[in-house]
C-alpha cells in the first residue's frame, strides 16, 4: 500500500469520528501544554540566572589569584600544617603571580586574554572629604574588553604617565568628612560635595606613614601627596549594584611606575615580603584576569591554573552548582506536566481501543480483501501519531501563549527587570515536546493496532 | 471433456476438527475435490453442514486441521498469514453475503479498494474501477454511498470489487443472502455470465438449491462430507433450451 494512501485513509479515519479526535486531542494539547510550561518555567530562571551572571562580568572569566594566600594573611594552623610537610627546606613559599606566571598562564590553552590585576588601597582627599579607594590597575586593553559602559566621560588612553582613574558609580558613596559627625552617605542618604571627574583627588599612598604624622609627637613628616585625576565615571545610580560600583580603575603600568617611585626601597603595603623582611625583586600581582574563549572550556582551566599552585575562581563553578539545583527543581515542574501528558495517552489508547471495536468489521474486509498485517498496524499507528501531532503542535501555541501570558503578569508584578526571562521556551523545546508527544501517541497506540492487526478476519466479518 | 482440464483447485482429505469442551466437532470430516479452470461450482448444504467451514478454508482465512489444499500449484495450509494476505490480494476474488463494502467509501471507492492494497496509483485504480462497475452496469451510481443504494445495486458494487483485481478465483459465500429472490436471479445472472466472459473460476456457497443450479457443478456437503458432485451443464442447458 502506498503511504499517501495510508495517509489518506487514516486522516480519513480520525475525521469520521470528529467530536471523539477532538476530545482527543484536547488531552494532548493539555498535557503537552503542560509540560512545556513547566520546563519553561525552568528554563526561563536558568536562563535569567545566566544572563545576570553574564552581565556581571561574564562567565568566560576566571579570576586567578596567588597560590596559598590565605595562609599568608590568616596565618596560624595552616601554614605551621605547611611548613611541616615542607620539610622545612624554605621551599614552601606559595606561588606569586608575578610576570614570569602571568607568561605561564598566557600560554594556557583556551586562554584569550591574561592581564594582572594589582591593587592598592589609597587615601584620597578632596575638600574636606576623605575615602579609601580600592585602585584596580589593569591592563588598558582588557579593560576595554569589559565592556564598562561609561555614563561621562572617557577611558584612559594608553601612553600617559599620569595617574587617571575611572570610578564605578558607587566610589563617592565612600566619601566621609572625618571632622563632621553626621557620618556618611549610608546614616544621612546625601552623596557628599565630592566632584570625582571636574576637580583633583589629593592621594595618600603611604598610609602608614600619613597616620604616624597626624600624631604630633611621632616626628614623623606626613607622607607626600600625588594628584590623582578622574576621568571617567560608570554608569548606574547611587543606589543601582553592579560588579564594578564600588571600584576605581586604572593603567597597571602608570601604577607600577608610581608604586615603585614612591616605594623605592621600601615595602609596597600589600605586597609579600622575602624571609628576611627585604622587598621582592619583582612585583607581585594581587589577582589576575582571565579570559577564556568558551564557556565550556573554563572549568578545565580553572583545574589546570589551580595545579600549578594558584587559587583560582570563576562563576561557572558557582553556576555549575546552581544549575544542579535548577535541573532538579525542573525535573520536579516537567515531571508534574509529564503526568497529564500520561492521562492524554491513556486517552490516546482508549480511544484507538474504541476505535478498533467500532471498525472490526472493517478491518476484516480490508484483511480478507488483501491489506497488508503491517499495513493495517501503520494505519492504527499513524492514527495515534496523528493525534499526537496535532496536540503536539496545537500544545506548543498553547503554551507560548501561556508563557507570554506568565511573563506579561511577572513584568506587571514585579517590574521591567525581570521582562521576558520567567518562562522561556527555546527552539529545541518545541521540537523535542512534538516528537515527544507524536511517541507519546503511538506509543499508545502500538497496542491497540497489534490488536488490529491480529484480529481474525473470519471473526471480523461475522461481526454485525 | 474433463482430460483437457486444468485443475485450479485441489482438495485432498480435509479435516477440520473443532473441539466445543470436551466433544470434538468434524466440521470437515474427509473431504476430496477438484475444481478446473473456468468452472462455476456451488457448494450446497444445509446450515452446519460444513459448507462455509470448507470456503473458508478454500480462501485461506482458516487453517484445515488435517489434509491438503492446492491452488495453482501452491499449498494453502502450509502459509504463513503474511502469505495469505498476499494470495488473496493478488488471485482471489470476493463476494461476502451481506455485501461488505465500507460506508464511508462510494461506489467507485469500494471497488478500488483492493487495488489500493496492490499500491497502485489513484488514477489507474479509478479508470478500473470505472470500468468494472460499467460490467455490473451500475456506471450511473459510481459516487453514491453503499447506503444510497438497493441491496441488488450493492451486491453488484461487491461484485464488481471482486471482479477489478482480475482473480483466478472468486469465492462467494451466499452472496445472495439478503436480496429478493427477483434480484437474486439477476445476480446470479450477472455472475454467470462474468465468469463465463472472462474464464474465471467461481465457487459459491449456498444453501439453496435453486440458486445452486446455476452453477456447471454442484457440491452437495452434508456433515462434513460430500454426498454427491452433480453436473448440472446438461440439466441447464435444458432448462435453458425451455426457456427459449
Amino acid at each position: 500500500m502506498k503511504l499517501l494512501d495510508l495517509i489518506k485513509m487514516s486522516i480519513s479515519n480520525l475525521w469520521r469520528r470528529k467530536l471523539r479526535t477532538i476530545l482527543t486531542i484536547l488531552g494532548v494539547i493539555i498535557g503537552t501544554a503542560s509540560i512545556v510550561v513547566m520546563i519553561s518555567l525552568g528554563i526561563g530562571l536558568n536562563k535569567s540566572m545566566i544572563d545576570s551572571v553574564e552581565e556581571s562580568g561574564g562567565l568566560t572569566t576566571i579570576n586567578v589569584s596567588s597560590g596559598g594566600g590565605d595562609t599568608m594573611y590568616y596565618g596560624g594552623g595552616m601554614a605551621v600544617s605547611m611548613d611541616a610537610s615542607a620539610s622545612g627546606s624554605g621551599s614552601n613559599e606559595p606561588v606569586y603571580l608575578t610576570d614570569e606566571v602571568i607568561e605561564q598562564l598566557k600560554q594556557l590553552p583556551h586562554v584569550t586574554v591574561c592581564s594582572p590585576v594589582l591593587s592598592t588601597s589609597v587615601l584620597a582627599k578632596q575638600g574636606a572629604y576623605e575615602s579609601w579607594l580600592q585602585i584596580q590597575g589593569m591592563d588598558l586593553e582588557v579593560l576595554d574588553r569589559m565592556n564598562l559602559p561609561l555614563a561621562e566621560g572617557t577611558m584612559p588612553e594608553p601612553g600617559s604617565s599620569e595617574l587617571k582613574f575611572v570610578f564605578g558609580n558607587m566610589v563617592i558613596q565612600d566619601f566621609y568628612n572625618p571632622k563632621s559627625n553626621s557620618g556618611g552617605y549610608w546614616q544621612t542618604g546625601e552623596l557628599p560635595d565630592v566632584d570625582l571627574i571636574n576637580q583633583p583627588l589629593f592621594l595618600i599612598f603611604d598610609t602608614d606613614a600619613y597616620y604616624q604624622s597626624q600624631d604630633p609627637q611621632s616626628g614623623i613628616a606626613p607622607p607626600k601627596k600625588y594628584i590623582g585625576q578622574g576621568i571617567g565615571l560608570l554608569e548606574g545610580g547611587p543606589e543601582d549594584w553592579k560588579q564594578y560600583s564600588y571600584s576605581t580603575y586604572c593603567d597597571i603600568e602608570v601604577l607600577k611606575t608610581q608604586l615603585k617611585k614612591i616605594f623605592k626601597g621600601k615595602v609596597i603595603p600589600g605586597q609579600p615580603t622575602t624571609s628576611s623582611g627585604k622587598p621582592r625583586k619583582e612585583l607581585v600581582y594581587n589577582s589576575a584576569y582571565v579570559q577564556i574563549d568558551e564557556m565550556d572550556n573554563v572549568m578545565d582551566i580553572q583545574k589546570q591554573i589551580q595545579a600549578m599552585g594558584l587559587q583560582a575562581y570563576s562563576e561557572v563553578e558557582w553556576l555549575e552548582q546552581a544549575q544542579k539545583q535548577y535541573r532538579s527543581i525542573q525535573a520536579v515542574l516537567g515531571g508534574i506536566g509529564a503526568v497529564s501528558l500520561f492521562v492524554a495517552a491513556i486517552g490516546i489508547a482508549n480511544t484507538m481501543m474504541m476505535s478498533i471495536y467500532e471498525r472490526t468489521k472493517e478491518i476484516g474486509i480490508i484483511k480478507v480483501l488483501g491489506c497488508n498485517m503491517n499495513n493495517i498496524r501503520t494505519m492504527f499507528l499513524m492514527e495515534a501519531g496523528f493525534i499526537g501531532l496535532i496536540g503536539g503542535f496545537l500544545g506548543n501555541l498553547l503554551s507560548l501563549l501561556i508563557s507570554k501570558i506568565i511573563n506579561y503578569v511577572v513584568v506587571a508584578m514585579q517590574g521591567a527587570d525581570m521582562a521576558g526571562t520567567t518562562s522561556y521556551i527555546p527552539p529545541w523545546l518545541m521540537l523535542v515536546s512534538l516528537v515527544f508527544a507524536v511517541l507519546v501517541g503511538m506509543l499508545a497506540g502500538f497496542f491497540p493496532a497489534l490488536r488490529a492487526m491480529k484480529l481474525s478476519p473470519l471473526a471480523a466479518i461475522r461481526t454485525e | 471433456m474433463a482430460e483437457e482440464k486444468e485443475p485450479v483447485i485441489q482438495v485432498k482429505n480435509l479435516y477440520k476438527v473443532y473441539s466445543v469442551g470436551e466433544n470434538r466437532v468434524f466440521a470437515l470430516n474427509g473431504v476430496d475435490f477438484t475444481i478446473y479452470k473456468g468452472e462455476f461450482c456451488s457448494i450446497v448444504g444445509t446450515s452446519g453442514s460444513g459448507k462455509s467451514t470448507l470456503l473458508n478454508m478454500l480462501a485461506g482465512l482458516e487453517k484445515p486441521t488435517k489434509g491438503e489444499i492446492i491452488i495453482g500449484k501452491q499449498h494453502i495450509e502450509k502459509m504463513t498469514e503474511n502469505q495469505l494476505v498476499k494470495f488473496r490480494r493478488e488471485r482471489v476474488g470476493f463476494i461476502f453475503q451481506s455485501f461488505n463494502l465500507l460506508g464511508t467509501m462510494n461506489a467507485r471507492e469500494n471497488v478500488a479498494l483492493p487495488l489500493t492494497f496492490r499500491g497502485m496509483a489513484k488514477k489507474e485504480r479509478l479508470k478500473r474501477a470505472d470500468k468494472m462497475l460499467n460490467l455490473v452496469g451500475l456506471n450511473k451510481h459510481r459516487t453514491h454511498k453503499p447506503t444510497q443504494m438497493s441491496g441488488g445495486q450493492q451486491q453488484r458494487v461487491g461484485v464488481a470489487r471482486a471482479l477489478v483485481v482480475e482473480p483466478e478465483i472468486i469465492f462467494a459465500d451466499e452472496p445472495t443472502g439478503n436480496l429478493d429472490s427477483h434480484t437474486s436471479a439477476d445476480v446470479m445472472n450477472l455472475m454467470r455470465d462474468i465468469v463465463e466472459r472472462e474464464k474465471l473460476t467461481l465457487v459459491m456457497v449456498t444453501h439453496d438449491t435453486h440458486l445452486a443450479g446455476f452453477a456447471d457443478r454442484i457440491f452437495h456437503i452434508s456433515d462434513g462430507k460430500i454426498l454427491k458432485i452433480e453436473d448440472n451443464r446438461k440439466h441447464r442447458e435444458e432448462v435453458e433450451d425451455e426457456q427459449v
